[in-house]
């Protein structure tokens, strides 16, 4: 009977405790202690050698780490806004720290002697980071705080990691495998680039083309679908196999096209399968977004009086817009996974790396590769998200 | 009431056909590969062999559907599991962070989320297992919150006001309310996983993307065929049983 | 029998209900009504638990509802709601059989029960057992949600704007049909609504409530003739209380006998209400009906001014 009762005084006087933040925090405190944060290797095929938070600084420095943790945990018991900004703050402090903290363990714990010694990251310090990443999104939630907001305070974090790969964690080794092969990665991100840009570019063409033919005859639109639903099910790396016969055919017995690149494998069946995997959520998009529109306001545009092209230019896709940037948004960052996988029939792009790093059981490698892809993606996601959104924005008013 | 009735009744002969079909192919294709030799030759005139025979193509197959199956089972019970905890009384605190990790997750390509599994758990069968795990939780988790989240609140508060205890309610109203959207989540999820499972051939797992990432080392065109043609078909028999559970209307 | 006592319920810093007191006799309608927001949900929704009171005490037939389990104590009580909340994915009589099958009924009786249920509020066996909710018009859905709310035959019914989003003429039936059915089953009702013409037709007891508290509450009789203060009036409709009023009594109990002049052309009803009396004055030009029961036989007259006068001897 009570309990309701109890319940009300809590709500009123003193907020409840964030479990989340507590269960996230609690979380990054047993991952840091309990796990390798680093490991240390003394040259790149040598697995390397596990170290726990403390073997950096001692019992001392990792007291000294775990402060913050505990002052977050103890802000979360009782949240009010002002509570919970210091706890953002704190969590930002953290994120920003870890490099610097990074060059710490590497001057503790690597020998200066061995130039092909490398350290990285450990389990530990994954988690811990992604806990912390966490802790980030879930603050920025509670705070109700906009999306550029919460972009720009990884920021800080960012400055703080290139400052120091720049200054200081040469024995990175994520850093070492970036430099060992700085030309050939700057030419696997711009292939990637090239190729993801090209398959969208082509598949939004095409797809806004499919679309509208798609609105003007029924029995296409039924057709369309289904083989684009087909061609969506087939696995990518399916996909790319059975393209490498017929082109290597092709390419072989055709000779403009052979001239133009045409071949078995390398970019051409690549860039063919991309454009065949990015045309359905286009075209769906696109079709969606031309085919919702309110047809009130349709209705009112040919009312007063404008033409069919008119009503289409000034009406019809501007109140579109936002629905077909966000096939585009679709499209893009899953062009940007299926690339990586291209990689495998010679289409170049980052996914050599990985699957090059795979082949010779060089971790840094397949992380080298891997990071910026994902990066890659949440940054497409997110420029697009905000484009969707500014579109959105500018209908409203 | 009758449209409902008859769709059902004819569903009820008829509607596993298109699957059976499928598995049928598969099935024959995988016994049948030896014999097609001589189709094979044309693509391949100069190799010495054109059948792949490092393994058999049967248990290629049940080695690819293993490890999706096990995949697909451990993230439905999780994803679904997670997704009801946090729309619990008890859980809810937790449902923003779930529903935007669910939503950002989606933007990691599966490759590289296989890619970064082999660091932390090593080569082989496993760190596939996990990775497949991982990634296939997400649009399930999605799918599924979207679904409870869109039972109509007025449903809810009727099965409360008659007396329906948490886990009536749940069982008996929300989760059938939202099989449709979380069957097609799983749908999405097998989907991907069947796709990345075969990438998994290049991280030591062996399934049916051996044949094709041999064929691709050795320049094999016949090899890739192979084992592109029965991963087309396996995706192709899964999602053709995925299409045949879910209602039309969803 | 279902009594408040004092009963607050506060979010945060506001009093959603404030220490309201509230007697709902065995067998008695009682409508809550008011404009949005002033508490009469949240007190209905107080009594079956899905909202926890913060302060006082709620009694069914002399339990503190705190005393059951909340499952036990709804399954005690009928609830219908203004969206109904039929489950869509369940037939038309699985729904009606929803709290027989929580009690754990036999398969056979809870059969029976949605037949017997279903006749009683005119829905065709044949043609509604299988259809599913969406096949319904609103006025079934919602015929089909009462029917729900009385599948365990429980003493006592909640109602939440159960006619809110009906059309005036299914409205207006479904009112008259809820009045028969309870004439005839005797239910406790606590009723919520925030038409007042709705409230006036059904009540046995008016409750008026603004801000969380209750302003007035009685017989609609007395409300309409004594307003505690404007509020109420206002809400009563000011000017149009004499004809609220006179739709609540009815031409048996003011018409004279019959006289031994001649008999007036018009007749009425004697369960007709005043205001239909008057209204037939009005349209056909008439001073005087002759009033018939329900053989239509001649068993009284009535005049305008024995209509407008007798309302001043009240």
């Amino acid at each position: 009977m009570s309990r309701g009762v109890n319940e009300e005084k809590g709500n009123r006087n003193v907020p409840r405790p964030n479990v989340v933040l507590l269960s996230l925090l609690m979380a990054t405190l047993v991952a840091w202690c309990g796990l390798d944060a680093v490991s240390v290797a003394p040259n790149r095929i040598v697995p390397g050698q596990g170290h726990a938070a403390w073997d950096v600084a001692g019992w001392s420095g990792l007291v000294i780490g775990l402060v913050p943790m505990l002052a977050v945990l103890a802000l979360a018991w009782r949240p009010d806004r002002q509570r919970l900004r210091w706890a953002l703050g704190l969590v930002v402090a953290m994120l920003a720290a870890l490099p610097a903290w990074l060059a710490l363990a590497a001057a503790q714990l690597v020998d200066a002697d061995l130039p092909q010694a490398r350290m990285g990251v450990g389990a530990g310090g994954w988690v811990g980071l992604f806990l912390l990443l966490l802790a980030l999104i879930e603050l920025r939630t509670r705070l109700s705080l906009s999306r550029p907001l919460g972009w720009s305070l990884l920021l800080v974090p960012l400055v703080s990691l290139v400052g120091w790969l720049t200054f200081g964690l040469e024995p990175l080794a994520l850093r070492q495998e970036f430099l060992a092969r700085r030309d050939g990665f700057i030419a696997a991100i711009a292939e990637h680039l090239l190729l993801v840009g090209a398959a969208v570019g082509i598949s939004l063409v095409l797809g806004v083309v499919l679309a509208l033919a798609m609105r003007r005859w029924a029995r296409c639109r039924t057709f369309g679908f289904a083989v684009l639903n087909f061609l969506q099910t087939i696995p990518s790396l399916a996909l790319f196999g059975l393209l490498l016969a017929p082109l290597a055919w092709l390419g072989a017995h055709v000779e403009w096209l052979a001239a133009l690149g045409v071949s078995g494998i390398g970019a051409a069946p690549a860039l063919l399968a991309l454009v065949g995997y990015s045309l359905l959520p286009m075209v769906r998009n696109t079709f969606v977004a031309l085919d919702e529109v309110d047809p009130g306001v349709i209705d009112a545009a040919r009312g007063m009086g404008m033409s069919r092209g008119q009503v289409f230019r000034q009406v019809r896709l501007p109140l579109a817009a936002p629905v077909i940037l966000e096939g585009v948004r679709i499209t893009t960052v899953q062009a940007i996974g299926l690339t990586a996988v291209a990689a495998l029939i010679g289409a170049g792009g980052l996914g050599t790396f990985i699957f090059q790093g795979l082949g010779q059981a060089a971790m840094d490698m397949v992380l080298l590769g891997a990071l910026p892809i994902l990066v890659m993606a949440l940054i497409a996601d997110a420029l697009l998200g905000a484009l969707t959104e500014l579109t959105r924005q500018g209908e409203a008013t | 009431m009758s449209e409902a009735v008859s769709r059902r009744v004819s569903r009820g002969g008829t509607r596993w056909l298109v699957p059976l079909a499928w598995s049928l192919v598969l099935l024959s294709a995988c016994v049948g590969m030896p014999w097609l030799e001589g189709l094979f030759r044309l693509v391949e005139p100069d190799s010495r062999s054109v059948i792949y025979a490092r393994a058999d193509f049967l248990t290629l197959l049940g080695r690819h559907l293993l490890v999706v199956a096990v995949a697909a089972l451990a993230a439905v019970i999780i994803g679904v599991g997670a997704a009801v905890a946090v729309t619990r009384c008890a859980g809810r605190d937790f449902l923003p962070l779930v529903a935007q990790l669910a939503s950002i997750g989606q933007t990691f390509p599966p490759v590289a989320v296989l890619a970064l599994a082999v660091p932390v758990l090593g080569f082989g069968t496993l760190p596939i297992i996990v990775a497949l795990l991982l990634y296939g939780l997400l649009p399930i988790v999605r799918n599924t919150l979207a679904g409870l989240e869109g039972v109509d609140p007025g449903v809810r508060e009727a099965a409360r006001g008659m007396g329906m205890t948490g886990g009536q309610l749940l069982r008996q109203v929300e989760l059938p309310l939202a099989a449709p959207v979380i069957l097609a989540g799983i749908r999405t999820s097998v989907t991907i996983n069947i796709a990345t499972a075969a990438i998994g051939a290049t991280v030591g797992a062996s399934n049916l993307g051996d044949p094709i990432i041999s064929g691709i080392v050795n320049g094999n065109t016949a090899y890739v065929l192979q084992g592109a043609l029965l991963i087309g078909l396996l995706a192709l028999t899964v999602d053709s049983v995925f299409a045949r559970l879910q209602p039309a209307a969803a | 029998m279902i009594e408040l006592i004092g009963v607050s319920k506060r979010f945060g810093e506001t009093a959603a209900v404030d220490d309201i007191s509230l007697r709902v006799e065995r067998g008695e309608l009682c409508v809550l009504v008011g404009t949005s927001g002033c508490g009469k949900s949240t007190t209905l929704r107080m009594i079956n638990r899905l909202i926890e009171h913060s302060d006082g005490e709620i009694h069914i037939d002399g339990q503190q509802i705190r005393d059951f389990r909340e499952e036990t104590l709804r399954r005690r009580m009928g609830y219908a709601i203004q969206s109904t909340g039929l489950f869509p994915h369940w037939t038309v009589a699985r729904n009606i059989g929803l709290v027989p099958r929580l009690l754990k009924w036999p398969p056979a009786r809870i059969r029976e029960r949605v037949e017997e249920l279903m006749a009683m509020l005119g829905l065709s066996m044949d043609e509604f057992a299988g259809k599913y909710p969406r096949q319904l018009s609103g006025g079934q859905a919602q015929r089909v949600g009462v029917a729900r709310a009385l599948a365990a035959d429980p003493d006592i019914l909640l109602m939440d704007e159960p006619f809110g989003a009906l059309d005036p003429i299914t409205r207006e039936t479904l009112q008259q049909e809820l009045r028969e059915l309870q004439a005839r089953l005797q239910k406790t009702i606590v009723f919520v609504t925030h038409d007042m013409d709705e409230a006036l037709r059904l009540a046995d007891r008016l409750v008026v409530m603004d801000g969380g508290r209750i302003r007035q509450q009685g017989h609609p009789l007395e409300l309409l003739r004594e307003p505690a203060d404007a509020f109420v009036e206002s809400l009563l409709g000011g000017e149009d209380r004499g004809l609220k009023e006179a739709a609540l009594l009815t031409v048996g109990e003011r018409m004279m006998p019959l006289s031994p002049r001649l008999l007036p052309r018009e007749r009425i009803s004697r369960h007709a209400t005043l205001r239909e009396a008057l209204s037939m004055m009005l349209w056909r030009h008439a001073e005087r009906l002759a009033v018939v029961d329900d053989e239509d036989m001649p068993v009284g007259e009535l005049s305008l001014r024995q209509l407008v006068g007798a309302k001043h001897h009240e």
